[in-house]
């Protein structure tokens, strides 16, 4: 691999090699106090000006058609990429709202045991007992109740007074 | 030396590379079939153990129903506190605050977790069974040391009601009494278990389950609870009125043996655990586990085996003797002051011992013995609860000369209320021995039921029936009559025996054994009061009320018709007898008070000694009602003159009256009916 120090001892190794190579004849004598001259000093740049209007881009139905044969690829990788992650994605999100729902559910199942129970509780015998003697109501005695029958608005039984 | 030019140098340098490269993809590929291969099941069981929780799926204990579908024990989930004391940040500030949202004594709760502490311990209970406002409020202190565990109470919402029937619970929730023991296997569930995969929040992502819950099975009983209720509380006024030790009511279908009620008095309340002796012994079930000397109620399988075994019908003379008796050299007396011949019927009315005794005597005692176990004494009943008592009788084989008299009317024999109920089932369903069923159905299945067995004819059955009635219309057990239907029954008052004096005692067990209405009893019910006293406390003045009591509640839930009209037709109430409180002056007789003579019958109707008295049965066919006739009348005519009279007309087709059953003329018993065809 090429390194700057390489480079630069290769190229001052070649201009030794030129200068002795080359007859001291045929190259005038310097002066001494002339400058040197600059690398491409005699290089001159000017401004051509060329005239491009004339160039017509030719169609090329064969690119084009590369082109939107490669965009059409990645859009269908695209989609298969989708069609491959989405099932596994839209699982694991369901995953989670069924996990959570299934949380409620249990949470709503011990709520209603626990307010079976204290609906059992509030219709003890012993209570509603207590509540009937508060407000005077007594069971009717066996004359007082009168049995219907074929009564069809569901009426069963009926009390005296 | 060839010079090094570039193209050499940049290829051994790539060649470097790639070497470098391969070596990194080889290690990678290594690395990679490490961890996917040799060490696959580690890294998995690893990543499950990070990823995956094992949740217990709860199976909560099933519910115990009556039979109206009410819950009477029911598990409800509940959290209990525990605490790591080495992790708590300050116990004296946390034990504070644990103390106040649990409603705990903090010094209490300060030194059991200094306690642990100092003990190097982890774990320490801090309340068991929390309310949910109590966890509520605990996890909004969003605290990472206070740990929640998920368990499950039992809870008996009605709280003392069918308390001996449903027995109760350890602190494991495992059955310790009632069905709730011996049904523990149906009972109890098994809890399953899922595999729930979370995320690093440990939010769960998806479940698999590992073993599906098995809940509890739900068990109907055969209790109604307002039937349990009043005969709960009519026992326990009974008991606390006449000052008895305990009591028990027991009610039952006596067709198919189901179970209405049964009540045990002292009673407890099943979500308290017990703490002192007297916790437990409140806990024996008097009805089923307590057996006693029945008495006289015993009398009835006495005289269902005479109208078996013997030519004795209900009218057949029984010499009472005038209610002295020597018998193998020991003298019998009656209770009362004495009776001279009576009518079978009315010695069960009367509840004369000395007539019982007489007709035992002729009965023999392997009759009398094949009868009483033939009846179900002796043995267990089958019914689901622990504990049960199948009483005693010796094997014939063994009485004593006396023991035939004194099984006769019902001692040297121990039964209990259970069996009482079974017995009383066999009279009132014509003959047969249906077993007490207390399950009415296990989750959705309804529990084989033993085939009845036929124990007396159902022409004995109808017989004892009739006879029974006379005791509650004309005998001592007037206390149970009904308004609006039949009833037939037997009282029973027993002295209790004194071990330690090896005597008798004036505390006696009083009991009522009977059944509404009497042409198709709907109910039998059963009513013991064991250690009363007095005269007050004999079983037609301390059962006989409750048994009317309940069996009215009963009859009026099982909406059954009645069969009388409300009031009583005047002619079949029968006449005040004087009641010769003969078992005060019992008391104080000198006379000694030998083993046969100590079952006393409430205000027995005796008259005077000095007349005995023939039997009224007559008399009472006099004042007994006449069918009238209706032939010729139209309907309306004659529902207008049944009602005048008091008497149920069953009425067929339209028309006029053409016949009738019973003809006119014939005597009208109390809770017959007059089945009348009219035809045009």
């Amino acid at each position: 691999m090429a390194t700057a120090p390489a480079y630069f001892r290769r190229t001052d190794t070649a201009g030794t090699e030129a200068s002795a190579v080359r007859p001291e004849s045929t190259r005038p004598e310097r002066d001494r106090f002339l400058l040197r001259s600059l690398p491409h000093e005699d290089v001159y740049f000017y401004c051509k000006k060329i005239d491009n209007s004339r160039l017509v881009r030719e169609p090329d139905p064969r690119g084009r058609g590369a082109c939107w044969s490669a965009i059409g690829v990645a859009c269908l990788a695209l989609v298969s990429l989708t069609g491959v992650l989405a099932p596994s994605v839209a699982t694991t999100l369901a995953g989670y709202k069924l996990e959570a729902l299934r949380a409620e559910e249990h949470r709503m199942v011990d709520e209603r045991r626990a307010l079976e129970l204290q609906e059992a509780q509030l219709l003890s015998p012993e209570r509603l007992d207590r509540l009937a003697q508060t407000q005077n109501l007594v069971t009717p005695s066996p004359n007082q109740v009168v049995h219907l029958d074929n009564q069809a608005k569901g009426a069963v039984a009926m009390v005296k007074k | 030396m060839t010079p090094v030019t570039l193209r050499d140098m940049v290829e051994r340098r790539l060649t470097w590379l790639a070497g470098i490269v391969l070596l990194w993809g080889a290690l990678i590929f290594y690395n990679l079939v490490s961890l996917q291969v040799f060490h696959h099941s580690e890294f998995v069981r690893k990543a499950r153990a990070r990823q995956e929780q094992v949740i217990e799926i709860p199976a909560p204990r099933g519910v115990v129903l009556d039979r109206t579908g009410q819950p009477l024990a029911m598990s409800v989930p509940t959290d209990s506190v525990s605490v790591n004391p080495l992790s708590v940040p300050n116990i004296k500030v946390d034990s504070e605050l644990l103390a106040r949202e649990l409603h705990l004594d903090p010094a209490e709760l300060c030194a059991r977790m200094q306690q642990a502490f100092d003990n190097r311990r982890g774990f320490l209970w801090v309340k068991r069974n929390i309310s949910a406002q109590e966890a509520e409020d605990l996890r909004n202190l969003h605290l990472d040391w206070i740990r929640f565990e998920s368990g499950s109470q039992r809870h008996y919402p009605k709280g003392t009601l069918a308390a001996h029937v449903l027995g109760g619970v350890d602190f494991e929730e495992k059955g310790s009494w009632g069905v709730e023991r011996s049904l523990e296997a149906d009972l109890r569930g098994e809890p399953g278990q899922v595999r729930l995969l979370t995320d690093v929040k440990r939010r769960g992502i998806e479940e698999q389950l590992t073993s599906e819950a098995r809940p509890g099975t739900t068990i109907t009983l055969t209790i109604d609870e307002r039937l349990q209720f009043v005969a709960e509380r009519e026992i326990a006024a009974a008991v606390a009125q006449h000052h008895a030790v305990s009591g028990s009511v027991v009610v039952m279908d006596p067709h198919d043996g189901q179970i209405l009620a049964l009540a045990s008095f002292p009673t407890y309340d099943p979500n308290q655990p017990p703490v002192t002796a007297a916790d437990q012994e409140n806990r024996a079930n008097h009805a089923v586990g307590v057996p006693f000397e029945p008495g006289s109620v015993f009398k009835v399988i006495t005289l269902s085996a005479a109208l078996e075994t013997t030519k004795l019908r209900p009218d057949s003379p029984i010499n009472c003797h005038g209610g002295v008796l020597t018998l193998f050299q020991r003298t019998i007396h009656d209770s009362h002051l004495g009776y001279g011949i009576l009518p079978m019927a009315l010695v069960l009315a009367h509840s004369s011992n000395i007539g019982a005794i007489e007709i035992g005597l002729q009965v023999g005692r392997e009759n009398m013995y094949n009868y009483v176990r033939r009846f179900g004494f002796n043995q267990r009943t089958g019914i689901p609860l622990p504990g049960e008592a199948k009483g005693r009788l010796r094997n014939w084989t063994k009485w004593s000369g006396t023991s035939l008299a004194s099984v006769s009317m019902g001692q040297e024999v121990s039964v209990t209320t259970l069996q009482l109920a079974q017995a009383g089932s066999v009279v009132a369903n014509g003959g047969l021995l249906v077993k007490p069923r207390l399950i009415l159905k296990e989750g959705d299945e309804v529990p084989p039921s033993r085939p009845p067995v036929r124990v007396i004819q159902p022409e004995t059955a109808i017989a004892m029936r009739k006879m029974m009635e006379g005791v509650v219309l004309v005998g001592t057990g007037r206390g149970a009559r009904l308004q609006g239907y039949t009833v037939g029954g037997k009282t029973g008052s027993a002295q209790i025996y004194d071990y330690d004096s090896k005597h008798y005692t004036h505390t006696y067990n009083g009991s009522f054994m009977g059944f509404a209405p009497l042409t198709n009893p709907a109910v039998v019910v059963v009513v013991t009061l064991n250690g009363t006293h007095g005269t007050a406390g004999f079983g037609g003045a301390a059962a006989a009320p409750v048994f009317k009591a309940v069996a009215t509640e009963a009859l009026r839930l099982l909406d059954v018709p009645k069969d009388l009209p409300d009031e009583p037709p005047p002619t079949l109430v029968a006449k005040n007898e004087s009641v010769d409180d003969l078992a005060i002056a019992e008391l104080g007789s000198t006379q000694p008070n030998i083993l046969e003579d100590k079952d006393d019958d409430d205000q027995p109707a005796a008259p005077p000694k000095e007349t005995p008295v023939k039997a009224p049965s007559v008399s009472q066919a006099q004042l007994a009602p006449t069918v009238p006739n209706f032939t010729g009348m139209t309907l309306r005519a004659v529902l207008v003159e049944a009602a005048a009279q008091g008497i149920v007309v069953q009425p067929d087709g339209s028309g006029v009256a053409r016949v009738q059953s019973p003809p006119p003329g014939a005597i009208l018993h109390q809770g017959e009916r007059i089945r009348v065809q009219f035809t045009r």
